[in-house]
């Protein structure tokens, strides 16, 4: 990031990452979609795209705040994991779409691409994320109202002046 | 079980740097060496009853969401499915656009894939340290300002393919019987202008690839060795002059000696291929019918077949770009013809890059691409239609059945990692019993195993589906003593016997 003082600070925006085609995986994309109509002064994408496509989705802020889903199999569908990605490495392991997010982000430092200086993850247990048209785990669905209201404290706490200035100073 | 009890389980899971999910598995006997080894991939589940009652004419946008990964293959496959099913040719342009919208994809998906995923195998290189085998290594060898070159590459492209047929992530601009709308002069020049710099791209990067790779006569040996080498058939696209073609032609395998074994439309697919069920895998591996399933071995007797670059290079007799030709034949002078070697795949897919981008230039140079007549309005009424692109992974092939009004009754896929199913855990067993023995299992070897795998650049995330709508399929029971107790078998005309 260039500028993190002036009009890019306290820029937030908001990934969704999933595929809604596929069961508890479209979890990502829904709540991306809610999170649009909730807090219209968010930026939001949402996308099916995985691995160094979200090179594409890293410039530009001074927060990034990512929902996707996992499976570790450790926990109950619906639960909720919460960290930053500078935290990356001591995540859950095998994250559908964020496995790759740690070295999207290495390639954006080794070449200077401008990133965020402030990556937030939101992940929910999922329990089938490869049946086409299936239906949502009943828990996964509920963890959506749980993730809204994550964005909100989020949104509420990283978009006052000085966010991104901040976040660089604790790094 | 008892052999539960005295077979231990090595499991490899994620497989690092795969866009996808995959897991190979080793197992071990009593005295510790290789039993058997296999990959195990996600199912993805339901796709024939969730095609069931849509709208064909949807399917070209559902299908590319289908998988992250390669969405303009499967929007493609399915366009041209749709051109079958309501018997219609698009016009010139309307063909045109679409392979030049195609071709540009599998630049961008080339580069990505040799740079960044399999350049920690090659380019960083198999003996390294695995705090280097990762795309930080990469950038490091290859240096930064190529490092830049790739991403801006990919970026250019990526722009070119949303200009030219929305988002590049969710492609929408095929329509049974053409494209969307019309390409500018605007957009042709621009086209053109990045074709040139793909030219380019890909001369510099078979370049890097000779100093990094060829250079190092350890690394040669290591593509030549036995245990990244199998005498299967191999399957692709071909023109009419049976040179290589991603976007149409014919179906065309050679055999392991690589002589013409069978040349077919797609039309034709379920006369050619057949799919299994092993009790271990969700996924189907799919061999040649005619030669017949013999298991997990290769040689000419056995149907196991290879798709993607290198199957695609041994299928074609040339290549349609002067450059890309002179790149194979220094290939095939190399390794030989047919190439056997797993690892090659690396080199041919850069050999496919310079030849996507030589055909990108080609299409783009040619005036006619913005010929406003892009589309032939559909009167049939449809009924069956197939269609086939080479993606980026091999061979991908979408098949529906409808009703007069279009709605499907029947819908099957089979994508390109489907196709090299049995060839890839050919090649995992194989590296597993060279490089693996005993209980002591060190990271290097581990890494050796998923290199055998990760060179066919799999793509796991849509590899499997539901069952079948007119394939054959067969399912082989065994029992705890791996004694084959049952067979059932279901042919293309729904029959089913058992055996």
């Amino acid at each position: 990031m260039e500028a993190s003082a002036g009009s890019e600070a306290g820029r937030v925006r908001l990934i969704g990452l999933g595929n809604e085609l596929l069961a508890d995986d479209a979890f990502g994309i829904l709540v991306a979609r809610e999170a649009a109509r909730r807090f219209p002064g968010l930026e939001v994408v949402e996308t099916s795209e995985s691995g160094l496509a979200l090179l594409d989705y890293l410039s530009g802020v001074s927060c990034l705040l990512i929902v996707d889903t996992i499976q570790t199999g450790k926990a109950e569908p619906g639960t909720l994991y919460s960290f930053d990605a500078a935290d990356l490495r001591a995540a859950p392991a095998g994250a559908l779409h964020g496995a790759g997010l740690r070295e999207v982000l290495d390639v954006a430092d080794a070449l200077g691409i401008g990133r965020p200086d402030l990556i937030r993850i939101l992940a929910v247990e999922a329990a089938d994320c490869a049946t086409l048209g299936g239906p949502m785990h009943p828990a996964v669905e509920s963890a959506v109202a749980a993730a809204l209201d994550w964005i909100g404290a989020q949104v509420a706490t990283l978009t006052r002046p000085g966010c991104g200035r901040r976040a660089r100073s604790l790094r | 079980m008892a052999e539960t009890l005295t077979t231990r389980r090595i499991t490899i899971d994620p497989i690092t740097r795969l866009e996808g999910h995959g897991r190979i598995e080793i197992f071990l006997n009593e005295d510790g060496a290789v039993d058997r080894a296999y990959f195990q991939v996600p199912e993805l589940r339901g796709f024939e009853k969730f095609a069931q009652g849509r709208p064909a004419e949807d399917m070209p946008q559902i299908t590319s969401r289908i998988c992250g990964v390669c969405p303009t293959a499967h929007h493609m496959a399915s366009t041209k499915a749709l051109d079958a099913l309501y018997q219609v040719e698009p016009p010139p342009a309307g063909k045109k656009i679409r392979e030049l919208i195609y071709t540009t994809f599998m630049v961008e998906d080339h580069a990505l894939h040799f740079y960044f995923l399999g350049g920690p195998d090659f380019i960083v290189g198999p003996q390294a340290p695995a705090a280097e085998r990762n795309v930080l290594g990469v950038i490091a060898k290859v240096g930064i300002e190529t490092g830049k070159k790739v991403i801006a590459m990919r970026r250019k492209l990526r722009e070119l393919i949303a200009l030219a047929g929305g988002k590049a992530g969710h492609p929408v601009f095929g329509l049974p019987g053409g494209v969307a709308r019309p390409l500018s002069e605007e957009d042709r020049r621009k086209f053109q202008g990045a074709a040139a710099e793909a030219v380019e791209f890909g001369l510099f990067s078979l370049e890097a690839f000779r100093r990094l790779v060829l250079a190092n006569s350890d690394y040669v040996e290591l593509i030549r060795s036995d245990a990244f080498t199998h005498r299967t058939y191999y399957m692709g696209l071909v023109d009419e002059q049976n040179r290589l073609n991603f976007y149409d032609g014919s179906i065309r395998v050679v055999t392991p000696e690589g002589k013409p074994f069978a040349s077919f439309t797609a039309d034709r697919y379920v006369d050619y291929i057949a799919e299994r069920v092993e009790p271990w895998s969700y996924m189907k591996f799919c061999f040649l019918k005619p030669v017949g399933w013999k298991g997990f071995t290769d040689g000419p007797d056995s149907g196991v077949y290879a798709v993607a670059p290198l199957a695609r290079l041994n299928a074609a007799e040339k290549l349609a770009t002067p450059l890309a030709q002179q790149a194979a034949e220094e290939y095939f002078a190399t390794l030989g013809r047919p190439v056997h070697h797993t690892l090659a795949n690396h080199w041919a897919r850069l050999i496919e890059l310079l030849y996507a981008a030589e055909r990108m230039k080609e299409l783009a140079d040619d005036p006619g691409l913005t010929d406003p007549n892009v589309r032939t309005v559909p009167t049939a009424t449809p009924r069956e239609g197939v269609g086939v692109v080479e993606a980026p992974r091999g061979t991908l092939i979408h098949h529906y059945v409808t009703d007069s009004r279009g709605i499907i009754q029947k819908a099957n896929m089979i994508v390109a990692t489907q196709n090299n199913a049995a060839r890839i855990s050919l090649s995992v067993e194989k590296a597993a019993r060279a490089l693996v023995s005993g209980t002591n299992v060190s990271e290097g070897l581990l890494n050796m195993v998923e290199m055998s795998f990760r060179a066919y650049d799999p793509c796991l995330g849509c590899a499997t589906h539901s069952l079948p709508g007119s394939m054959p399929l067969w399912i082989e029971v065994r029992n705890a003593g791996g004694e084959r107790v049952a067979v059932l078998r279901r042919d293309s005309d729904g029959s089913i016997r058992r055996e």
